[in-house]
């Protein structure tokens, strides 16, 4: 496996901080907080208030169906395009990270892309899934209703690694990686810290 | 601080689940006795053919029979008490 994407190498220039970048775009992070929004009211509501859970589900799908159209249509750090190459570079940044590097990475890392591809998936089976339920057609079908309820706790797993990792990757960066998704700015400097 | 947030963040969503796991789902009270005593599900299911309904399946929540059935293309949850077979609930979906 080559080593596709290596961090920028650590020089004086890189530790001055300097201007913050603008990475993720507006309907980006729009996307991002309502797709969050769903999720835990899916997750509150499931078994509790069924109209607020599909309200939640249909959402999700519509959230979904749109994230997929801005990989293409989106802006440099929203689009599909880089999601591959950062795909391969999967196992080895995982590696880095154990060693406590983060690497160069401004817009998605590795993990961060694995992370989208695996929650878009997830969290579109456990929605079409849930919808299934009430159609005339899967109503009361057992593989549909199974499906349902591991797909929807395994986009609940994810979101927590999800968190685990962002609060982890702030930590080796230095800066809140969430307010990025608020602001949508980034501090440009080096993310590779030496070990403590 | 950020960590705080976190953590927090975390707190809430496991307090947000403990609450769902306790209010539970929609109606699972319809009899009393005993398990042992319990009428067949079969015979749940057998009244829902005779009200009209497709049955799809049927399975035990809480202390009821709850039955999937589907008439002039509508969903309906029936619960039927194990005790004596009548009908306790119904929830169009």
């Amino acid at each position: 496996m080559p080593d596709i994407i290596s961090p920028p190498a650590l020089t004086p220039a890189d530790k001055s901080p300097q201007a913050s970048v603008y990475v993720w775009d507006l309907p980006l992070r729009i996307f991002h907080w309502s797709l969050a929004a769903c999720i835990l009211v899916a997750w509150l509501s499931a078994n509790v208030f069924e109209t607020l859970h599909r309200v939640a589900g249909y959402s999700t799908i519509a959230l979904v169906v749109f994230r997929v159209s801005w990989g293409f249509a989106g802006s440099r750090h929203a689009r599909f395009n880089r999601v591959l190459p950062l795909l391969r570079a999967v196992p080895h940044y995982l590696w880095k990270l154990s060693r406590g590097r983060a690497g160069g990475y401004i817009g998605l890392n590795p993990a961060g892309a694995a992370m989208l591809v695996a929650s878009l998936a997830l969290v579109m089976i456990s929605a079409i899934s849930g919808w299934m339920q009430i159609t005339l057609r899967f109503f009361g079908v057992d593989w549909v209703e199974t499906l349902h309820t591991w797909s929807s706790y395994s986009v609940l797993v994810l979101a927590a690694i999800h968190i685990a990792g962002v609060v982890y990757a702030s930590v080796l960066q230095r800066q809140n990686l969430p307010a990025a998704m608020v602001t949508g700015r980034k501090q440009r400097r080096t993310f590779r810290f030496p070990k403590r | 601080m950020k960590t705080l947030v976190h953590v927090g963040l975390v707190a809430g969503l496991s307090l947000g689940l403990g609450m769902s796991a306790c209010l539970a789902d929609g109606y699972k009270d319809c009899t009393k006795i005993d398990k042992a005593s319990w009428k067949p599900a079969s015979e749940a299911e057998a009244k829902a053919k005779a009200a009209g309904y497709e049955v799809r399946k049927s399975k035990i929540e809480g202390s009821c029979y709850e039955v999937y059935g589907v008439k002039e293309g509508k969903l309906y949850e029936l619960f039927y008490s194990p005790e004596d077979l009548t009908l306790k609930h119904t929830i169009a979906k």
